[in-house]
């Protein structure tokens, strides 16, 4: 059937199909990424009040009166809290000399406890039974070292995180 | 984290709120939605393969560092359209780039200039008879739109190459509605009748 014998319907419904029947074209395989590299993210807003905070206070002027006021501030509080504790250095004394007993009580106590419990459930007599003495005691303590070293390796590798860059995410799918 | 699968399940919208919250993940599936759709119309309108992609990247870029002043209410594919159409046009106001043939701009001089303007198109999985009927009926009709005046082309590839509305086309190219009808109705019109005589 020709054009001519088709009604302005049927010709009309087939220039809709032949057109939706186009192509449709792709940019090159670099497009997103060029695209990407040139769109600015949004920052976390903690990240953003930081920078404007910084930015601002990094003015010249603005620096300049902010270290000013720092040390004006600082002047002023030691002129405070110098007399104050000259005037309260008997009780300052008391109440420190309390605190640290408590401290130092606590640490005896535990050590106390940690030695009966060592003695109590037969962890001293094993020990003992190894008789760590000379090489022996030195090779038990270095083995102890490479291994708490290797720990320590391997938790900074399995916890490192990228800085300064972007991770990109579609990676991780 | 929402996956690249989960990202595809979600709206235009809700992909764009998660490019607000600074997710790359939605941004690429933004592109990935759109940048054969946005490519496709810029190239059909400007017929050089580079300058489409130039075109196309300016597009997204404004776009996508512009996602804080996206306003829900209106469809996304309606606004990365609309900056995409406007920038084809400015180009092809610039460049007086109105008429050309699938086989390259008129002005072309050099076989370089030919190659740079003609179409080439990227999915090709039909039998070769068939591939060479529909190259030629595809040659044809691209042709003809790329006789038609440029509002009348953006409508009908917006209509019937990407299949949206009237509605989003109308938002997509500051038309009334009445307008982007008439011009889809004129370009049918103007596209059979150059079709009509290859036709018999």
């Amino acid at each position: 059937m020709t054009d001519k014998q088709l009604s302005p319907s049927q010709r009309d419904e087939m220039l809709v199909r032949e057109l939706s029947r186009l192509p449709s074209f792709a940019p090159s395989r670099g497009f997103p990424a060029n695209v990407m590299a040139r769109v600015r993210r949004p920052q976390p807003k903690a990240v953003v009040l930081y920078r404007r905070a910084k930015a601002w206070a990094l003015e010249p002027r603005r620096a300049l009166v902010l270290g000013g006021a720092y040390a004006a501030v600082a002047v002023a509080a030691l002129w405070v809290a110098v007399p104050w504790v000259v005037a309260n250095t008997p009780a300052i004394r008391f109440v420190t000399a309390q605190v640290s007993g408590w401290f130092f009580e606590a640490i005896q106590d535990g050590a106390l406890a940690a030695a009966g419990w060592a003695v109590s459930s037969g962890v001293a007599e094993f020990v003992r039974s190894l008789s760590l003495t000379g090489d022996r005691l030195f090779i038990a303590l270095a083995t102890l070292t490479v291994g708490y070293a290797g720990c320590g390796v391997g938790l900074h590798y399995l916890l490192r995180t990228p800085r300064g860059q972007d991770v990109a995410l579609q990676h991780s799918f | 984290m929402p996956t690249a699968k989960d990202l595809q399940s979600l709206t235009d919208q809700e992909v764009v709120g998660l490019a607000r919250a600074g997710k790359e993940a939605a941004y690429r599936e933004l592109l990935r939605r759109y940048e054969r759709p946005v490519f496709s119309l810029i190239y059909r309108m400007v017929r050089d393969r580079e300058l489409a992609e130039d075109l196309a990247q300016e597009s997204f870029v404004k776009v996508l560092n512009a996602l804080d002043s996206y306003r829900p209410e209106y469809k996304f594919s309606s606004w990365i359209f609309k900056i995409a159409n406007n920038a084809a046009i400015d180009q092809l106001r610039r460049r007086e780039l109105v008429t050309l043939s699938l086989d390259g701009a008129p002005d072309a001089r050099t076989a370089d200039e030919v190659e740079a303007t003609a179409l080439q198109a990227v999915d090709q999985t039909e039998s070769p008879l068939e591939e060479l009927e529909s190259r030629e009926l595809g040659k044809s009709i691209e042709q003809a739109i790329a006789r038609l005046r440029p509002e009348y082309r953006a409508c009908i590839l917006l209509r019937h190459v990407e299949g949206r509305s009237y509605e989003e086309i109308a938002e997509a190219l500051d038309l009334p509605l009445g307008t982007v009808k008439t011009y889809i109705h004129r370009a049918r019109h103007e596209l059979r009748e150059s079709l009509g005589p290859l036709r018999g």
